[in-house]
C-alpha cells in the first residue's frame, strides 16, 4: 500500500506525542482537581457560611392593574392597597409549626394552609405563593410581631380591586378572580401563574390584555433571617392601561334605580355612533363581593338565584322580540312589495290557518286594518297576512339584515347570537319541513326567533338613523399607563341595509304614532315636546290557553315578557332605547312608562307622568 | 483503498470497545441526573428541559449505532462535503437563526433546533484528519502546509466568533492547534511558533481589546477581577465558587444544594452544571467525573497511537481533543480559573447538539478502535 511507508514514519514520532499528550492531559486534569480541592476543602467553610447567609430570592413586581372609568372620568373600577401573606416554597422549613402558628391568627383551618403549601411546591421554589388576602390591619400587626421566628414567610403589600360604584354597571365591568388550572394551561396565558389574578368577566376579562400591564421583577440578596440585603439586577413593570367607558355613570344609575323590576334587562345606544349609553341587566350583584375572593356561601346563594344575577343578561338574554319585530315584518313586506301601504285586511281578532286558530291579542278584532294601524294598534291580524305572503325565509333575511343571529360584536364576552330560523334551519335541526303556522308565529316576532337586548338595540338604532347596523361599543377610549392613547372609539358601520327611504319615512310615521296616537299602544311613552318613535311589545312566555285571567292572578313564570323599544332622532342627542322587563306583563303598560322616565331624564325634562285615558 | 463494507469486520472488537460506550453513557446518565437537579426549582416548568434531554441521549444513542455499522473512512469520503455543509450552515445561521441572548447560534429545523457551531468542531477534526492523512511524513507537515491548515480553521472561527460565541470558537482554534501541534508539525516549526507566539501576545492583547464586543470584554474583564460587575456576569462566578466551595467533601445531597434551589442563574443547567455537581455531590463526586473523563482522554489517546492508519490517528486524536478541551475549559471557566466564556461541559450540559456532538465523538474513537487490525 502507498501509504505504508509514510505510517511507519509517522507512528514513531506519533507514539512519543501521544505519550506527551497523555502528560499534558494529566497535567491539566490535576490543575483541576488541585483547583477544586482548594475551594471544596481548603475554602469549603468560608463558602458554606457564605451559601448560608447569602441567598438570593426572585421577587415578581406585579403591575398596578388598570383602572375603568366611565365617560366623564368617573372611577368604577380601582386598585386599593391590601396586605398579603405568602410563603416562599424553597425557605420553607419546618411547615407544621408554620401552620400552628399562623392559622389561628389568620383565622383559616390548618387543613387548608396545608393544601396551600402543598399546591406552593409545585411553583419554582424561589416564587411567592400567597396564603392569605385582604389581611385586616389585626392580623397584620399579629403576623409582624412572629415574622422573625419563622422562615419562608413573607408579608407583601398588594393591590386590591375595588369598585366605588358596588352593583353599577356590573355585568358590564365583570369581575377578576384567581386564575384557574384550565386557565393557565392556556398559550394566551404565558407569564401567569397560579395565584395570580386576572379578568373573568365582563371588561374586566375582555380587556385583560390591556389591563394587565407588564410584570416585572427584581432579584435581591437576602440574609438568613430573609432581610434584604441588597438589590442585584430589576425590571420595573409596566403599569396596566385605563379603560374609559362610553356609559355615563350617573345616566345608568338612573336607568338603573328606574328599573323597579325583579328582571331583565335596558340597552340604551347613541344610533349614530353605536356608542353604548347605559346597558343595565338585572338583578344584579355588588362587584367588591368577589374582591379578592367571594365566600362560599355567598357564592351558593348568588349561583343558585333562580334569577342568575350573575348572567349579562344585555348580551347573554334570549327573548322573543314579540311585536317589535312587526317592525321588520312591515319593512320585509314593502322591500319585497308583497304589499302596498295602503293594502288593508280585515281583522276579526283571529286567524285560522289549517284547523287551527291564531288570535290577535285584541279578540274583538281591528276591522280593516293598513300597515299603518297595523304598527300603531300592533295588530296580530294584519301580521299573520303579511307572513303568509312573505313566507318564512324572507323574513329571516330581513332578521338578518338587522343583525340578529349574529353577535353585534359590543365587545363584552361570550356573547350570544340568538336565532333567526329559516326553512333550511328547521330541517336541519328538526329534520322537518317548515310549517305557515310557524311563519305566522315568527311574523309577529315569536316562536322560534330570539335575540338579545343588545341586537334589539342594534336593530333600533339602524331604524332610526335609516338602515345602518353598527357594531355597538361600550368602550370608549383606552390610555396607556404613560398617558399615550392606544384606543380611540369610532363608529363602525357593519353594513347598510337596502331599504328604500321612502319604506322608512312610512315606518317612522307610524312608529311615532305608537307614542302619539290615542289608540297607540306605547302612549305612556308620551312626553311633550319630544317626537319620540316607538313599538310595544309583549312576549309569551308559555302558550296561551285561555284569556280570561287576569294579570296578577297569573303565576309570575308565566307572566308574559314586557318589550318596548324607542329612538329619538331629530335632536343633536340621539337615542336608541330597548327595555325588557321578565314578566312584566304588557309592553304598553310596564314597559313604556319606564322608557318614558328613561327619556324625559334623558333630555333633562320632567316626566310628565302617565297620561290619563 | 480498503474495503468499507457495511459488515462489521471484527465484532469481537466491539465488545472490547464496550466501557468505552459505557462510559459515555454513564456521563450522559449522570448529566441528566444534574439537569433534573438543577430545573428542578423551576418548578413543572423545569421538567421539559429534563424530557427534551432524555430525547436527544436516545437520538444520540441510536445515531451512534448506526455510525459504528460504517467503516469510519467513510468520513474521509465525505469530508471536504461535511465542511461545506457545516460552514454553509454556519453562515446560514445569519438568515434564519434564532438569537438567544443576544447571539445568533440556532437553527430551527422541524422539532429540532440545532447549533451548527457546535458540529463545527467535528467538521474541523474530519477535515484536519482528511488534510493531513498523507501529509505527516517522519519529517512532520511543512510551514505552508500548516498555514493552509491554519486558513482552513480560520473560516468556521471566524463565523462563530462574529455570532458572536467566543468560546466554542475559542475551544476551535484549540482543537485546531492540538492536532498541528502533537501531530503533524515538526519540531523546527514548533520552536519557532513558539517563538513568535511570545512576541505577538502583547500585540493580539491590544487588537482584543478593539475587536471584542462590549459583553466579552466585560467577561474577560471579570475573569480577572470578579468583583468588578457584581450584577453582571461577575455575579455567576462569585455565585458559582461559592456553590462549588460550599459541597464540601460530600456535598449537600441530590436535590438538596441550596444555591441551586433558591438561586437565580439562568444558565445553570447549561454551562454551569457542573457547579450543581460540585455542590450537590462535593469533591468526591467531582473526583468521580473528573476520573470518568480521565479514563476517557486515556482511552482516546490510546486508540490514536494504536490506529492503523494516519487518517485514524489523527481523528482520533482530534476527537480526543475536543472532549478534552470542553471539560478543561468549562470546568476551569466554573471554578474561576478561566474566563466566562459559554463553553458547554460535554456529555453533563443541558443542549442537543452539544450531546450529540459528544456522543458522535466517542463513537468515532470507538470506530477507529475496533477497525484497527482489518486492511
Amino acid at each position: 500500500m502507498a501509504e505504508l511507508p509514510t505510517r511507519e514514519h509517522f507512528r514513531d514520532r506519533i507514539d512519543l506525542r501521544v505519550r506527551i499528550a497523555i502528560i499534558l492531559m494529566t497535567l491539566f486534569m490535576s490543575v483541576l482537581a488541585a483547583k477544586l480541592w482548594h475551594l471544596q476543602l481548603i475554602q469549603g467553610d468560608a463558602y458554606n457560611e457564605k451559601s448560608d447567609s447569602n441567598r438570593v430570592r426572585l421577587a415578581r413586581l406585579t403591575p398596578t392593574r388598570g383602572r375603568i372609568l366611565d365617560v366623564k372620568g368617573r372611577v368604577l373600577a380601582e386598585n386599593t392597597p391590601s396586605f398579603v401573606l405568602s410563603i416562599v416554597p424553597g425557605e420553607l422549613e419546618k411547615p407544621a409549626e408554620l401552620i400552628q402558628a399562623y392559622a389561628p391568627i389568620l383565622g383559616i383551618t390548618p387543613e387548608r394552609m396545608r393544601n396551600s403549601i402543598e399546591r406552593s411546591r409545585s411553583l419554582p421554589k424561589y416564587m411567592h405563593y400567597p396564603i392569605k388576602k385582604n389581611m385586616s390591619l389585626e392580623e397584620v400587626s399579629l403576623v409582624r410581631s412572629r415574622m422573625s421566628e419563622s422562615r419562608g414567610v413573607l408579608l407583601e403589600v398588594k393591590p386590591l380591586r375595588l369598585y366605588p360604584g358596588q352593583d353599577n354597571l356590573c355585568h358590564v365591568m365583570g369581575i377578576t378572580g384567581e386564575i384557574s388550572q384550565d386557565e393557565l394551561a392556556k398559550a394566551s396565558r404565558v407569564g401567569y401563574q397560579t395565584g395570580d389574578y386576572l379578568g373573568k368577566t365582563g371588561i374586566e376579562k375582555e380587556y385583560e390584555g390591556y389591563l394587565r400591564g407588564e410584570e416585572g421583577w427584581e432579584q435581591v440578596e437576602i440574609d438568613a433571617k430573609g432581610r434584604t440585603l441588597a438589590t442585584m439586577a430589576r425590571k420595573l413593570p409596566k403599569n396596566g392601561a385605563d379603560v374609559i367607558l362610553t356609559v355615563d355613570s350617573a345616566f345608568q344609575r338612573f336607568v338603573e334605580e328606574v328599573f323597579i323590576h325583579r328582571a331583565g334587562s335596558v340597552v340604551a345606544l347613541d344610533p349614530d355612533t353605536g356608542r353604548v349609553l347605559a346597558m343595565v341587566s338585572k338583578p344584579g350583584f355588588d362587584l367588591n363581593l368577589f374582591s379578592p375572593s367571594i365566600s362560599e356561601r355567598q357564592w351558593k346563594t348568588l349561583n343558585s338565584d333562580a334569577l342568575h344575577p350573575l348572567e349579562n343578561r344585555a348580551t347573554r338574554g334570549l327573548y322573543s322580540p314579540a311585536s317589535t319585530f312587526k317592525v321588520i315584518t312591515a319593512l320585509a313586506a314593502l322591500s319585497e312589495k308583497v304589499i302596498t301601504p295602503d293594502k288593508k285586511f280585515v281583522c276579526k281578532g283571529q286567524l285560522e290557518l289549517g284547523g287551527q286558530v291564531f288570535r290577535c291579542w285584541n279578540p274583538y278584532g281591528h276591522g280593516k286594518v293598513d300597515l299603518h294601524r297595523g304598527l300603531v294598534e300592533s295588530c296580530d291580524t294584519y301580521f299573520y297576512e303579511l307572513g303568509l305572503k312573505l313566507g318564512p325565509d324572507r323574513i329571516s333575511k330581513y332578521a338578518s339584515l338587522f343583525g340578529m343571529g349574529a353577535p353585534t360584536g359590543v365587545g363584552l364576552p361570550q356573547e350570544l347570537p340568538g336565532l333567526v330560523p329559516t326553512s333550511a334551519w328547521k330541517m336541519r335541526t328538526y329534520g322537518d319541513s317548515w310549517k305557515d303556522g310557524e311563519t305566522l308565529t315568527v311574523a309577529i316576532g315569536q316562536g322560534y326567533l330570539v335575540c338579545t337586548p343588545i341586537q334589539l338595540a342594534v336593530m333600533t338604532a339602524a331604524l332610526s338613523n335609516g338602515g345602518k347596523v353598527l357594531k355597538p361599543s361600550i368602550v370608549s377610549q383606552i390610555v396607556a399607563a404613560d398617558g399615550t392613547t392606544v384606543f380611540n372609539h369610532s363608529p363602525v358601520v357593519r353594513w347598510d341595509i337596502p331599504v328604500d327611504p321612502y319604506h322608512l319615512s312610512l315606518l317612522d310615521s307610524a312608529l311615532v304614532d305608537v307614542v302619539a296616537d290615542k289608540r297607540g299602544t306605547g302612549k305612556r311613552c308620551r312626553i311633550p315636546g319630544i317626537r319620540v318613535h316607538a313599538k310595544t311589545g309583549t312576549s309569551q312566555v308559555i302558550r296561551v290557553k285561555q284569556r280570561t285571567k287576569e294579570e296578577d292572578q297569573i303565576p309570575y313564570h308565566e307572566r308574559t315578557h314586557a318589550m318596548f323599544i324607542a329612538y329619538v332622532n331629530d335632536r343633536p342627542q340621539k337615542i336608541a332605547l330597548i327595555i325588557i322587563v321578565e314578566h312584566g306583563g304588557g309592553g304598553g303598560a310596564s314597559a313604556a312608562p319606564l322608557a318614558r322616565k328613561i327619556l324625559a331624564r334623558y333630555y333633562g325634562v320632567p316626566d310628565p307622568g302617565d297620561p290619563e285615558d | 483503498m480498503q474495503q468499507m463494507g457495511y459488515k462489521l469486520n471484527q465484532p469481537s472488537l466491539v465488545v472490547k470497545e464496550l466501557p468505552l460506550l459505557c462510559l459515555a453513557a454513564i456521563l450522559a446518565g449522570i448529566g441528566l441526573m444534574l439537569i433534573y437537579s438543577a430545573t428542578s426549582p423551576m418548578g413543572d416548568a423545569g421538567r421539559t428541559y429534563v424530557i427534551k434531554q432524555v430525547t436527544w441521549c436516545s437520538f444520540g444513542l441510536v445515531l451512534m449505532s448506526i455510525f459504528l455499522l460504517f467503516d469510519y473512512h467513510v468520513l474521509e469520503r465525505w469530508a471536504v462535503w461535511i465542511y461545506i455543509i457545516v460552514v454553509v450552515a454556519l453562515i446560514a445561521v445569519w438568515g434564519v437563526g434564532k438569537v438567544t441572548a443576544g447571539s445568533r447560534r440556532w437553527i430551527e429545523l422541524g422539532l429540532m433546533r440545532f447549533q451548527p457551531s457546535e458540529f463545527a468542531k467535528l467538521a474541523m477534526v474530519i477535515v484536519l484528519a482528511k488534510y493531513f492523512q498523507n501529509r505527516a511524513g517522519r519529517e512532520g507537515s511543512q510551514l505552508g502546509e500548516i498555514v493552509q491548515a491554519l486558513m482552513l480553521t480560520a473560516v468556521p472561527f471566524c463565523l462563530v466568533l462574529i455570532q458572536p460565541d467566543l468560546g466554542t470558537a475559542g475551544v476551535i482554534v484549540l482543537i485546531s492547534l492540538s492536532v498541528i501541534v502533537f501531530v503533524v508539525a515538526n519540531k523546527k516549526i514548533l520552536l519557532w511558533a513558539g517563538g513568535v507566539f511570545l512576541g505577538l501576545l502583547p500585540i493580539v492583547l491590544l487588537v482584543g481589546d478593539r475587536l471584542l464586543l462590549d459583553y466579552q470584554k466585560r467577561r474577560l474583564l471579570t475573569f480577572l477581577n470578579p468583583d468588578y460587575d457584581p450584577l453582571g456576569a461577575g455575579y455567576h462566578i462569585i455565585q458559582s465558587q461559592i456553590a462549588i466551595g460550599s459541597g464540601g467533601i460530600l456535598g449537600k445531597g441530590f436535590l438538596k444544594g441550596t444555591q441551586n434551589q433558591l438561586m437565580f442563574l439562568p444558565v445553570k443547567h447549561t454551562d454551569f452544571i457542573f457547579s450543581i455537581l460540585a455542590e450537590e455531590w462535593g469533591f468526591i463526586g467531582c473526583m468521580v467525573v473528573l476520573l470518568l473523563f480521565t479514563i476517557l482522554f486515556f482511552r482516546g489517546f490510546g486508540i490514536a497511537g494504536k490506529s492503523k492508519d494516519n487518517f485514524g490517528a489523527i481523528l482520533a486524536f482530534g476527537c480526543t481533543a475536543l472532549l478534552f478541551w470542553h471539560v478543561v475549559v468549562n470546568v476551569g471557566m466554573v471554578m474561576g480559573l478561566l474566563p466566562v466564556v459559554g463553553v458547554p461541559l460535554v456529555f453533563l450540559s443541558y443542549g442537543g447538539s452539544s450531546l450529540l456532538v459528544s456522543f458522535l465523538a466517542v463513537a468515532i474513537l470507538v470506530n477507529v478502535s475496533m477497525r484497527r487490525y482489518s486492511y
